[in-house]
């Protein structure tokens, strides 16, 4: 019996120290893990913020240069899905499930509510009404498909060559569409006659419904806009009412362009609420402050005094377009002023710019021969 | 070899004293190492975030200067062609800081956040037009950006539109 005893401490004291050693061991490991799972954690939020931070700067300087298209390449965020979202006139974009992210209450930005790929495409075309107001600035990607159906030769080919690069296609009727590769689908219909009270395309049946979307150009010349987005097996209109182009039309149509870049109805008229703050702002700089009241001033006030110090030598088109003949500048800059601040309480107001920025864009273009022009 | 002349119980104490006296050693130069590395890291973080707010800093400048050279609110114009790239367009330029004041803290913060931002003319003349001015109280760092512009003046010439020289400064602050 004495003979066994400390061969059974022993035993105790061996069994005990491996117990030690594999919870000390585990206690080790755990510290470990928990510090790398840590720092994972810290590290994709670095990033992401890293992320937003460098989309932000590309999209500074893809916005303010005028009408240019950087295609970026953005495999690094292949796997990341980039949100697009505008409310009461702040845009915000960022990544999915990542609490980083960018707002901009200044910049109108249209994009796809989701994006993905590996390739980003910003595209930047002026906004103006009539004087340059802003740079719109379109986002899309590789992944994001649009199929143009519809619409006159004319507008086809504008909206072909405009979008050189983009992943578009012109299809003449729904049922040649073959997207099953493609991340997001939206639908161009140009004339109004292929979304409205018809089926969604059998290509796109089994995509999900946010995945697929429609814009419609209606109206006479194809001036107001309809947002569509699948739902099920039928198409679902998302505005109420029409939502109208605030815009002199032209080639390259930064509104209509907009509108077909834009998630929705909501996003489109968050946006281009940004755009009429700063046409209230451009008409002062043009107007001067008391232009709303007929106290002209900015670049209107110096024409008018260097046309008034000029006298008889000046050519009478001059201070006529400027404040004498029935339709005059001062006018027309005082309507634009408060159409662009009243428009941003109540959207039927937004209509009446269109005929009052024609107004000045005919004036000004009176003005080209004999004198200097406003913008 | 030698055999210790000490008793049994006195020879194992004194090798549990150095070995005890080992320990602390270890201790005390684990701890020591552990003091340095922290400082190390610090020194690191400290330096290492200095410059990334450099780098921010520089950055924004850049970015307030294209933001300022494409303002649509200075830009010279042609009617419904494409606006003249740095270009300033002076009958709008001697107006705006009026504007620029008046929507500054609701609007024009938004663009251009601390900044100082002003068109000098070299020549002929040499005026200085200060477009906005919006110091920060306690700034520490600030990077001025300058850039070459020419400035349109439709009403300066006889009938002809006169181009001056000057350059266009954005002082960033941080």
């Amino acid at each position: 019996m004495k003979i066994n005893k400390p061969n059974q401490r022993g035993q105790i004291q061996l069994t005990f120290s491996w117990i030690y050693i594999a919870i000390a061991g585990a206690v080790i490991l755990l510290f470990f893990f928990s510090i790398v799972v840590k720092q994972k954690q810290v590290s994709e939020e670095r990033l992401s913020v890293e992320v937003v931070r460098i989309m932000e700067s590309i999209l500074t300087g893809a916005g303010v240069s005028e009408s240019t298209k950087n295609f970026i390449d953005a495999s690094g965020l292949a796997d990341y899905t980039l949100y697009f979202d505008c409310i009461d006139s702040v845009s915000e974009f960022g990544i999915q499930g990542r609490p980083a992210r960018a707002q901009n209450a200044i910049d109108p930005l249209f994009a796809p509510k989701t994006m993905q790929g590996r390739q980003i495409i910003a595209w930047s075309l002026p906004y103006k009404l009539p004087f340059k107001v802003i740079d719109f600035l379109l986002i899309t990607s590789s992944s994001n498909k649009y199929y143009l159906t519809g619409g006159d030769g004319v507008f086809v080919n504008e909206f072909l060559n405009a979008t050189e690069g983009f992943n578009r296609e012109y299809v003449t009727d729904l049922s040649e569409i073959d997207a099953d590769s493609e991340f997001d689908v939206r639908i161009v219909d140009a004339d109004g006659t292929h979304i409205p009270g018809k089926k969604v395309p059998g290509s796109l049946q089994d995509f999900d419904d946010m995945k697929v979307s429609a814009v419609v150009f209606t109206g006479s010349n194809q001036n107001t806009i309809d947002f569509y987005q699948k739902e099920g097996l039928e198409w679902k209109k998302l505005n109420k009412n029409p939502v109208r182009i605030i815009s002199l039309g032209g080639e390259r149509d930064a509104a209509k362009y907009a509108a077909i870049f834009a998630g929705d109805d909501k996003t489109y008229q968050c946006n281009m609420q940004k755009a009429f703050r700063r046409l209230e702002i451009l008409s002062e700089v043009y107007g001067g402050s008391g232009i709303a009241e007929l106290q002209v001033g900015g670049k209107l006030g110096e024409l008018q005094e260097y046309y008034l110090s000029q006298g008889l030598s000046a050519h009478p088109d001059c201070l006529g377009n400027i404040q004498n003949y029935p339709d005059h500048l001062t006018e027309s800059l005082a309507a634009l002023k408060s159409r662009a601040a009243a428009c941003q309480l109540e959207e039927e107001i937004c209509l009446d710019l269109i005929s009052t920025a024609g107004k000045i864009q005919d004036l000004n273009n009176n003005l080209r021969l004999n004198c200097i022009r406003l913008y | 070899m030698k055999r210790s002349t000490l008793p049994y119980g006195l020879r194992r104490n004194r090798k549990a004293q150095i070995q005890m006296s080992e320990t602390i050693a270890v201790l005390f130069i684990f701890f020591v190492l552990i003091f340095f590395g922290i400082i190390f890291y610090y020194k690191y973080q400290q330096v290492s975030f200095q410059e990334k707010q450099e780098e921010l800093l520089g950055t924004r400048a850049i970015e307030t200067t294209l933001k300022t050279l494409f303002l649509p609110e200075l830009i010279c114009s042609k009617g419904e062609a494409e606006s003249e790239d740095n270009c300033v367009d002076m009958l709008k330029l001697r107006s705006l800081n009026e504007t620029i004041k008046q929507y500054l803290d609701d609007y024009y913060f938004e663009i251009f956040s601390y900044a100082r931002i002003y068109v000098q003319e070299v020549y002929p003349g040499n005026s200085t037009f200060i477009l906005y001015d919006k110091q920060k109280p306690d700034a520490t760092r600030e990077e001025p950006t300058f850039f070459v512009v020419t400035l349109r003046d439709e009403i300066a010439g006889k009938g002809q539109e006169l181009h001056k020289f000057g350059y266009l400064a954005v002082v960033v602050y941080s």
